[in-house]
């Protein structure tokens, strides 16, 4: 027998009660559609996250000297960085780089101390590397001609009742090992998206560290944006060898939390939507049984006639699967027409704003899904409907004939 | 030649065991044109069922042209029906989302026939039982009258040794009877068929040339005319 044959006589039977079908081919639409939504959803939250860091700190490389890794200890310098300088700037596949100082300390107002990261930076440099200048909500972002101006984020900003042009006080452990407090005032205050990067990280020029601390004689962090993901590899493993005191990582190296939830990303939503989906495969057998109770005689008649069980069981199998392969387009449809949307306009969550920022993550949500997830997850649907299509498949294959038909 | 040697089917309804067909020995020649008559209950169906191989009997052999098909497992006796045994059913059972055409193509179709024969042979098989006109036609645009000699095509469509038909006639009205006996009384003679009826419809009996009377499962009459 001609399979062409299975599957028109299938294709046709799915329309013999069209209403039922449809309410299946629905339920279908509806589960692959919110299926592929909150995999968008969930996608998008966790690379909004990444990027957050990657834009407003990490980066997509940093370079340290491998003991300041260890201790943080100021003298643990980047050494022959104008060598190094010289290699990033003719290397293509960077794109912009950055030099910082890095201080642990306390920073103290008359509301009280806390305890803050310094990152001493050149602005001119660092604006091509991260954005927090973009992220500035009130003040400028280095623009005066003082020295010893500092931005910080909000976060802090309001646990410290800091306001422009408040004086701080930077405590910390100097070069020799001494206590050395550095008075600054806030130039400006921003809002990187990321409330816990908000509370910690503070800015201020690296000019105004070198004028302070004679003794500290370089730079602690060269953070770098690569032209492409594909290259971050190979410019780490190269940069690597120029010197072995150096400690270079890729982001994901120096946020392990971060680069470790975008790995279970992905496991997670094909594990999520074969839940989701099998909640669905109850409504396709109870459907299909329905199909096949309704049809006993015809079944048997088939089996009478020389229909071999081979055939039979094709035949549910194939009905079964034409119910997804119906449903699929119109859910990747308008799947993609919701994405589509949104990823230009943005899903605006501002009402649990600050719960997400705890996250790092922003408010407004640009929708994307990659092209593989349309695929992978229609896959996953036709291959639930076939495992559905099995239970009353097999039942029919336990029609008796001669009572199907009953007589002959 | 269909033969049956003591052959028994008993089913179990409760505690009860009822005896459908009880020693039945039964010898159909080539080209015969057989009623099974009887009363409700009498075991016509079961004795059908048990020769086309839908049904097991609980004893006895059934010998079609020398082959013992009772002990054929499931899946030999579906590919035997399917050559050697033509259906026609009471309640025609024609599938509904095919055509006339297609419904009798489909048994040519299990066998592997090319498409050039296949059309050729169902389209002959149409015009011989009058319905060539209405192939295009699905079963629910049909008539019962010529939804059972479609039925009647499809039976023939796989060359068949021998038809057997359940009361093919019994929701007929009396000009469709009429017609679909004479299209198998035709077929029996120049094509040299074998049918098997089973019935209680005179109508068919008048027009049987062997007449096979059941009671409790036994027979109890068999008349050639």
């Amino acid at each position: 027998m001609r399979l062409i044959t299975l599957i028109k006589i299938g294709w046709r039977n799915i329309w013999r009660n069209k209403k039922r079908s449809l309410v299946v081919i629905l339920s279908i639409i509806l589960g692959l559609y919110g299926g592929l939504i909150i995999s968008s959803l969930m996608i998008t939250l966790n690379s909004q996250r990444m990027n957050t860091a990657i834009n407003t700190y990490l980066a997509d490389i940093q370079i340290h000297n491998k003991e300041f890794s260890k201790e943080y200890s100021l003298s643990d310098t980047i050494s022959n960085i104008h060598y190094l300088e010289e290699k990033l700037k003719n290397d293509n596949r960077v794109k912009s780089y950055s030099k910082r100082t890095v201080i642990n300390g306390m920073l103290s107002n008359s509301t009280g101390s806390y305890g803050v990261n310094v990152l001493g930076i050149d602005p001119e440099f660092e604006i091509k590397v991260t954005n927090v200048y973009t992220k500035i909500i009130e003040g400028d972002y280095f623009e005066s001609k003082r020295e010893n101006t500092m931005v910080v984020g909000k976060k802090l900003a309001d646990k410290l009742d800091l306001r422009l042009r408040s004086k701080v006080v930077i405590t910390f452990q100097d070069v020799n090992g001494d206590i050395t407090s550095l008075l600054f005032r806030i130039e400006g205050i921003f809002k990187s998206g990321n409330s816990m990067f908000d509370d910690y990280n503070v800015f201020v020029k690296n000019n105004s560290i070198f004028s302070n601390l004679p003794d500290l004689n370089g730079y602690h962090e060269i953070p770098i944006l690569t032209i492409n993901d594909d290259v971050t590899e190979s410019l780490k493993l190269d940069l690597q060898k120029i010197n072995n005191t150096l400690d270079v990582k890729f982001w994901g190296d120096i946020a392990v939390e971060l680069a470790y939830a975008n790995k279970m990303m992905s496991s997670f939503l094909y594990i999520f939507m074969l839940i989701v989906l099998s909640g669905l495969s109850f409504g396709i057998i109870n459907t299909m049984l329905m199909a096949i109770l309704e049809r006993k005689k015809e079944i048997g008649m088939l089996m009478s006639i020389g229909m071999s069980k081979n055939y039979i069981f094709l035949m549910i199998c194939l009905e079964t699967v034409f119910l997804s392969l119906v449903a699929i387009p119109f859910s990747v449809l308008i799947t993609y027409i919701t994405i589509d949307y949104f990823s230009v306009s943005g899903i605006d969550l501002s009402i649990v704003g600050s719960g997400l920022e705890n996250f790092g993550i922003g408010t407004i949500l640009y929708l994307k899904l990659p092209s593989e997830y349309y695929f992978n997850l229609s896959l996953l649907v036709i291959l639930i409907s076939f495992i559905s299509s099995m239970f009353p498949a097999i039942r029919a294959l336990k029609i008796n004939p001669a009572e199907a038909t009953k007589s002959i | 030649m269909i033969e049956t040697k003591e052959l028994k089917k008993t089913y179990k309804q409760g505690s009860l065991k009822v005896k459908a067909v009880d020693n039945v020995n039964l010898k159909i020649s080539d080209g015969e044109f057989t009623a099974i008559v009887g009363p409700s209950g009498s075991g016509k169906t079961t004795l059908l069922n048990c020769i086309g191989g839908l049904d097991n009997p609980t004893s006895g052999k059934v010998i079609i042209d020398g082959e013992l098909i009772s002990s054929y497992s499931s899946n030999q006796m579906i590919k035997f029906r399917l050559n050697n045994i033509g259906f026609v059913f009471q309640s025609y059972n024609l599938i509904p989302v095919l055509t006339a055409k297609e419904n009798i193509e489909m048994v040519m179709l299990m066998q592997g026939y090319n498409k050039k024969d296949m059309e050729k042979r169902s389209s002959d098989l149409l015009n011989e039982v009058g319905m060539g006109d209405m192939s295009k036609r699905r079963p629910s645009e049909l008539s019962g009258g010529q939804q059972q000699r479609v039925a009647v095509a499809r039976s023939l469509a796989s060359k068949p040794k021998f038809i057997l038909a359940d009361e093919p006639t019994a929701n007929l009205d009396s000009k469709s009877t009429a017609k679909l006996l004479d299209i198998m009384s035709r077929l029996n003679k120049q094509e040299k068929i074998t049918f098997v009826f089973s019935t209680h419809d005179q109508r068919v009996i008048d027009r049987a040339r062997r007449v096979v009377t059941l009671e409790d499962g036994k027979i109890i009459k068999d008349i050639k005319k």
